[in-house]
């Protein structure tokens, strides 16, 4: 046979033979597309986020807001939220008063509020409050467009029923009605169409206005020039609740999350370090030694902390000079985040090397899981970019936990009680995984 | 030989992974200054031995004690008491000489002027002062070997195990861990060392215990094993369709096994060897054909396990 072909031969037995390399080159690549094709939605004409947090407080009772409120429920991208807990059985209805903590704890990022005075009686138009946490500029952006769609989709109809219900009070309920008849029936003389549909449109306060170059269907989204002119009718007051004066909200989560990526990477690189050393032969002098399996154990996890702590502060430390990232004022707690970070990367490091039977299986393992927990954790996108199933399992990765406590410091200015749940999330974690490592590599062949 | 006083003492041993006994009821003494081989071929169960005595794996039944202290339970008396050069190169193949022997010297206990003195001393031992900031990656093999086995002694143990300290070694770095390792054990250092070649154990060792499927079959000084064989000499030549006729009149004299196209005549106690050499000229073969030599170990292992030590 030809010399290349049995080569060629050789090197296609040589793979299959590999599982790991069949796994970094099938499955992984395999696992991202399927990850990434749910997140963007691909073929699929549902698309966008869903299930952001979005608070409402409808302070008004005039109809047209609670119409608002459930034309914000029905868009698939919020999951409104009307109700505060008062206690493990009992919610009440939210406040304005209540978003500004709630927000700083981060249970929703974006809030809207309808005034009382949500038709302003000086000129006709509306009147609208939004609160809002940026910390990630993606998210933000997004949910501000989706948010503007939604209530300029909203507005055209509701500054009808505004018109209608001024007028009812002004003139009264007969005059109106007989002027809504009057129009109705000059509209389907002149252009057409069925008098008595036209009639109950204009009852409804639709005018027509969402039609506003806005082609067929009440759900359009209104075009520029019609956009521009609603937004002067629409009069949005504004308030960002945390990190107004962070420069570079974005510059932290891109460090913080490629900087927890490559920080598993490390670690699990050291840790796999150990069947090395046990190929060698130097875990047979070691022991030998007074020294123990849990001295090895612990050493290695020390100096994946330690790594973890350097490597982070210095990565931030470049964002620093590169992107104004203000570490400078919250290095203690950042120390501190960034610990118990490398802490939990360490013990995941310290699982993949208990449970893989070989190095070249945890290469294969770590890669995958790492890319997949970097993906669903928020290191790559936000998280609320994700199918509402996936961000369940992204609370469940210490790369979400991790960014969580990097955002607190450095966006939210945490305090340490208030990052006390984050840590304890991460301690927890480092805790459950470290113990089951120490108890596989006891019960396996590492050290034997 | 007294409980007591050895320094390694094996009542009954047994180690087993899974269905497969390792060791199976080994017992054996080792005194002080001892320079004690244990020889089998690969598998017999010399490193599951050495990782007893040296505490990493713990026994299944019978009793184990170093210095008189139990190795099951780990003890640091056991463990400060003992080196092991293990069979592989145990060394941090990117630091340099001095970094891996500082390393293993702070792990057992050792700093300051102590260390450094004891790092200086080793490496002087074995001849790699001058390339004590070069990396071990760097070294040849034999220089590897002897580092390996200059990390086993920083702390100065009373016992030294070597698992097949020499596998791959150049002659010449082969001769300098001998002579090394007769020098420390001339000095009072009792060494325990594996091997499967009966050469290393013939030069070395005082006392050799045979070891196979897990258990000694013999043990003693070589003068001891060797008169346990029953024949004084053994008798070599090719197997040849020539020396055929000779080999079925030997057959009912003595041994006769063929191994490696050469047939070995071991006479039964009581034959002359003025017979054997007339029945050579009676079949006119030459004298050229036939070789003669003391037993040796390797015949032992034959006589005691039917095999050669290599298979």
């Amino acid at each position: 046979m030809n010399p290349i072909l049995v080569l060629l031969r050789k090197d296609f037995s040589l793979l299959l033979k590999d599982r790991t390399s069949i796994m970094i080159t099938f499955a992984v690549p395999f696992a991202m597309i399927y990850l990434f094709g749910l997140i963007f939605n691909v073929n699929s004409t549902d698309s966008g986020p869903s299930g952001i947090p979005f608070a409402v407080v409808n302070q008004s009772d005039n109809p047209a807001a609670a119409k608002l409120v459930e034309a914000l429920r029905t868009e698939k991208t919020f999951k409104v939220i009307t109700e505060v807990k008062v206690d493990a059985k009992t919610t009440r209805p939210l406040t304005e008063a209540d978003l500004r903590p709630e927000m700083r704890a981060d249970r929703y990022r974006f809030a809207l509020v309808i005034p009382k005075d949500v038709i302003r009686n000086d000129a006709i138009g509306l009147h609208l409050k939004i609160y809002s946490n940026p910390r990630n500029d993606i998210e933000a952006q997004m949910v501000n467009g989706i948010l503007q769609r939604t209530l300029f989709s909203n507005v055209p109809e509701l500054l009808g029923q505004s018109l209608q219900a001024r007028a009812r009070s002004v003139i009264g309920d007969a005059r109106v009605s007989r002027f809504n008849g009057s129009i109705a029936s000059a509209i389907a003389r002149e252009f057409g169409g069925d008098e008595a549909e036209i009639r109950s449109r204009i009852d409804d306060g639709n005018f027509g206005f969402d039609r506003l170059g806005a082609g067929s269907g009440t759900q359009s989204a209104p075009t520029a020039g019609v956009q521009d002119v609603l937004s002067r009718i629409v009069k949005i007051d504004t308030e960002q609740v945390a990190g107004k004066d962070v420069k570079s909200p974005a510059a932290t989560l891109l460090v913080g999350g490629w900087a927890i990526q490559f920080l598993l990477f490390a670690v699990t690189a050291s840790a796999t370090a150990l069947f090395r050393e046990k190929e060698f032969g130097i875990f047979q002098r070691v022991l030998s030694a007074p020294v123990s399996r849990s001295d090895i154990l612990w050493s290695k996890f020390l100096y994946g902390i330690c790594l973890g702590l350097i490597q982070l502060i210095t990565l931030f430390s470049a964002g620093a000079i590169l992107y104004k990232i203000d570490i400078g004022g919250h290095l203690p707690l950042l120390a501190v985040v960034c610990v118990f970070a490398a802490a939990a990367c360490t013990s995941f490091g310290m699982l993949i090397a208990s449970i893989s039977p070989t190095p070249e299986s945890a290469r294969g393992l770590s890669t995958f899981v790492i890319m997949l927990m970097s993906a669903i954790g928020g290191a790559w996108f936000p998280v609320s970019f994700m199918p509402e199933f996936i961000q369940h399992f992204s609370r469940l990765t210490l790369v979400y936990w991790s960014m969580e406590g990097f955002s607190q410091v450095l966006w939210a200015h945490a305090t340490l009680a208030e990052l006390m749940p984050t840590l304890g999330c991460l301690a927890l974690t480092t805790g459950l995984v470290m113990g089951f490592s120490v108890w596989r590599f006891n019960k396996g062949r590492m050290f034997v | 030989m007294s409980e007591s006083s050895a320094i390694v003492s094996a009542r009954g041993v047994v180690k087993r992974f899974g269905t497969l006994t390792a060791l199976d009821g080994v017992t054996l003494d080792i005194e002080p200054g001892e320079f004690f081989g244990l020889l089998g071929p690969n598998g017999a169960g010399k490193s599951t031995f050495m990782s007893l005595i040296s505490g990493l794996r713990s026994i299944d039944a019978g009793t184990l004690t170093v210095s008189g202290a139990g190795v099951a339970a780990g003890s640091a008396k056991a463990r400060q008491a003992l080196g092991l050069v293990p069979q592989h190169i145990a060394l941090y193949a990117d630091l340099s000489a001095e970094t891996n022997l500082r390393i293993f010297g702070e792990l057992y206990g050792l700093s300051g002027s102590r260390l450094k003195a004891r790092v200086s001393q080793l490496l002087e031992a074995v001849q790699l002062a001058d390339r004590r900031k070069d990396l071990v990656k760097e070294f040849s093999g034999g220089m590897q070997r002897r580092l390996n086995l200059a990390a086993a002694l920083l702390h100065e143990p009373s016992l030294l195990l070597c698992d097949e300290p020499t596998v791959g070694v150049d002659p010449q770095s082969r001769n300098a861990i001998f002579d090394y390792l007769e020098e420390l054990n001339r000095g009072g250092l009792t060494v325990i060392y594996s091997t499967h070649y009966m050469e290393e154990a013939t030069r070395l060792c005082s006392r050799i215990g045979v070891i196979d499927h897990g258990k000694i079959l013999a043990q003693g000084s070589i003068e001891e094993l060797l008169a346990q064989l029953p024949f004084e000499e053994e008798i070599r030549f090719p197997s040849l369709p020539e020396t055929a006729a000779l080999a079925g009149e030997l057959a009912g004299n003595g041994e006769l096994a063929t191994v490696d196209g050469v047939t070995r005549f071991r006479p039964r106690p009581g034959y002359a060897l003025s017979t054997f050499y007339t029945l050579t000229e009676r079949h006119g073969l030459p004298p050229r054909l036939f070789t003669s030599q003391r037993p040796t170990l390797e015949a032992l292992f034959l006589q005691l396990t039917g095999r050669m030590l290599r298979e």
